[in-house]
């Protein structure tokens, strides 16, 4: 049973990891807390889901959905976020909860509010040190390991990546170093919004796609950018492994509806005892 | 007709309070509440429970729902005072989710997802036209009030302070403000307003559901506030009104569409509240009514 739900929170884990590696990456970069994720990741899950019944390859599902949760977060930031950069947070902010909206209902005009699943083939579970585990879950957690691969690759081994962390670090001293914003920005909301995508199909191949189901995971990955530490997305993802395991092993004494509750507690514990987060500076705090 | 206006109007003002409670706390004072629906869950909760099943009068309700308004408002943004101001923001969003969570699942303090319905109103129902009259009249009083107590607040030193808080919290600390007690004190006081928002809304209507408390009513209030203008409560209360025009017209405007749905038109309204959100923040961030410049104090 324990074992069971491990697995299941490592896999859960790892969805709500990638939601909050967007969350932070925009919170550390951009520097406000982008209420749109949640809502960039049901684009994604929606996005999938059509090629995933036109092809029923999960392989094209995921590329359809980086290709529309990319577009999605970097029209928001051209559109949007970009004219008001030199506002105060607050306004970004309600901004965000705007267009989070407006992609929720986009979304609900074009495929209605009737919950839609993925059509994936049973399999058995494969036996493995007395666990089952549903091949699924192992195809899922390959495609968010490959995925968080590949973002900590651009973020680390790639110029633009480099330029991205310099920002983050210090906007003024990354512009008189000669770095453009603009391009930053670019790549910035790019990945922020394909590691979105990546979780919004998996959360839907995982439970049923709905216009709601971003916004009623933006809480989570929201507690898990905090937990990690504002800005670091090796935090992020660890942080939301340790809450995705959390909400699944705490299943059978709280019950499931209490999840978002239990996110809503660990990020007010993790604000009132150490701000920082596990791995987050000072910096971010006054 | 004439009932469906007063029963607009009736809703307006409860908007128009939770339209004040907002725009002490992020227009004056510079702390984006998105719990607002949460509050307005509070105090309806409060109220109705205590009226409904404690035989409570409605007035002592409606003081009950503003003490746990300010308590639960308190509390929640106590744990990030000292941080910066998008966090409380953040723990506003994940305090009305939490409310509504427990609102479903407690079912012997709420009713569950079947909510309380038979709610007290303190006015017979049988007057028909007269009762609606009547609430409309109570609602608009206490909404007059509040009113005038908040531009009386805003307009005191303890709001100047406040002010200074929003456009800088060091300046203000250097300056001898309690920046943290500040923003505690009208943060509490908001959350208390939009409780008594919350508790009229029960009573009016007799039913509350968690389904009802929405993130939406959130953004509607959002809305009407930069509309309104964020910094003042006549900008911010006018801003409710007119936001009731604009979802009514939006409402005709649906209707007469061809060949839409009416899932699709909630959702076509849905996407015009945040569109015009986006373009109000873009083209008129101060709103109708700006926030005058205030001369220094002799």
């Amino acid at each position: 049973m324990f074992g069971a739900l491990l697995v299941a929170g490592i896999v859960h884990g790892l969805i709500i990891g990638l939601a909050a590696l967007a969350v932070t990456l925009v919170f550390g970069i951009a520097r406000f807390p982008n209420a749109a994720a949640g809502d960039t990741m049901t684009a994604g899950a929606y996005a999938g889901l059509l090629a995933h019944q036109a092809s029923g390859s999960l392989a094209l599902a995921g590329g359809a959905a980086v290709a529309a949760s990319g577009a999605v977060s970097l029209l928001g930031y051209l559109l949007v976020f970009r004219p008001l950069a030199r506002r105060p947070v607050a306004s970004l902010l309600v901004a965000a909860i705007g267009v989070a909206f407006v992609i929720r209902a986009v979304l609900g005009l074009i495929f209605g509010h009737q919950q839609q699943v993925f059509q994936v083939p049973l399999a058995w579970p494969i036996e493995f040190m007395g666990l089952r585990i549903p091949p699924m879950d192992i195809t899922l957690a390959t495609v968010a390991a490959c995925a968080l691969a590949a973002a900590f690759g651009v973020l680390h081994l790639t110029s633009i990546g480099r330029q991205m962390r310099a920002v983050a670090d210090d906007p003024d001293l990354a512009r008189v170093s000669g770095i453009r914003p603009l391009r930053v920005m670019i790549a910035l909301w790019l990945l922020a919004g394909a590691a979105a995508g990546i979780a919004g199909l998996m959360l839907g191949v995982k439970t049923v796609v709905s216009p709601e189901m971003g916004w009623e995971g933006l809480l989570t990955a929201f507690a898990a950018a905090i937990l990690g530490g504002i800005g670091s997305p090796a935090g992020a993802v660890l942080a939301g492994l340790l809450l995705g395991i959390a909400q699944e092993v705490s299943t059978p004494y709280v019950g499931f509806t209490y999840k978002i509750a239990l996110a809503f507690v660990v990020m007010l514990a993790v604000l009132l005892v150490r701000p920082r987060g596990l791995f987050g500076r000072m910096e971010g705090v006054r | 007709m004439v009932s469906y206006i007063v029963f607009l109007l009736v809703v307006a003002g409860i908007y128009a309070l939770l339209a004040q409670s907002l725009c002490l706390a992020w227009g004056v004072t510079g702390l984006v509440n998105l719990g607002l629906a949460g509050f307005f869950a509070i105090g309806a909760y409060a109220s109705a429970t205590l009226t409904k099943w404690g035989g409570a009068p409605v007035p002592v309700g409606l003081l009950a729902a503003m003490l746990a308004g300010a308590v639960a408002g308190f509390v929640v943004c106590v744990s990030t005072l000292r941080l910066r101001d998008d966090y409380l923001a953040i723990v506003t969003l994940g305090f009305a989710e939490a409310v509504r969570v427990v609102a479903s699942n407690e079912i012997w303090l709420t009713g569950g997802t079947d909510g309380i319905s038979g709610i007290p109103a303190g006015l017979p129902r049988d007057w028909g036209q007269g009762f609606h009259l009547a609430a409309l009249g109570i609602v608009t009083a206490i909404l007059g009030l509040v009113w005038l107590a908040l531009r009386r607040l805003v307009a005191s030193p303890w709001g100047r302070a406040l002010r200074a808080v929003r456009e800088d919290q060091i300046v203000a600390a250097v300056a001898g403000k309690r920046v943290t007690r500040l923003k505690a004190e009208a943060f509490a006081i908001a959350a208390a307003i939009a409780a008594l928002a919350g508790a009229l809304y029960g009573h009016y209507t007799s039913y509350i559901a968690p389904e009802i408390f929405q993130p939406l009513i959130t953004i509607y209030v959002f809305l009407a506030v930069t509309a309104g203008g964020n910094g003042r409560p006549t900008g911010a209360a006018i801003g409710a009104y007119l936001l009731i025009a604009f979802l009514e017209a939006t409402r005709f405007a649906a209707e007469v569409l061809p060949g839409v749905s009416a899932v699709q038109a909630a959702a076509l309204r849905e996407a015009s509240v945040g569109v015009a959100l986006i373009l109000l923040l873009r083209l008129r961030p101060r709103g109708l009514f700006p926030e005058l410049s205030q001369k220094a104090p002799a």
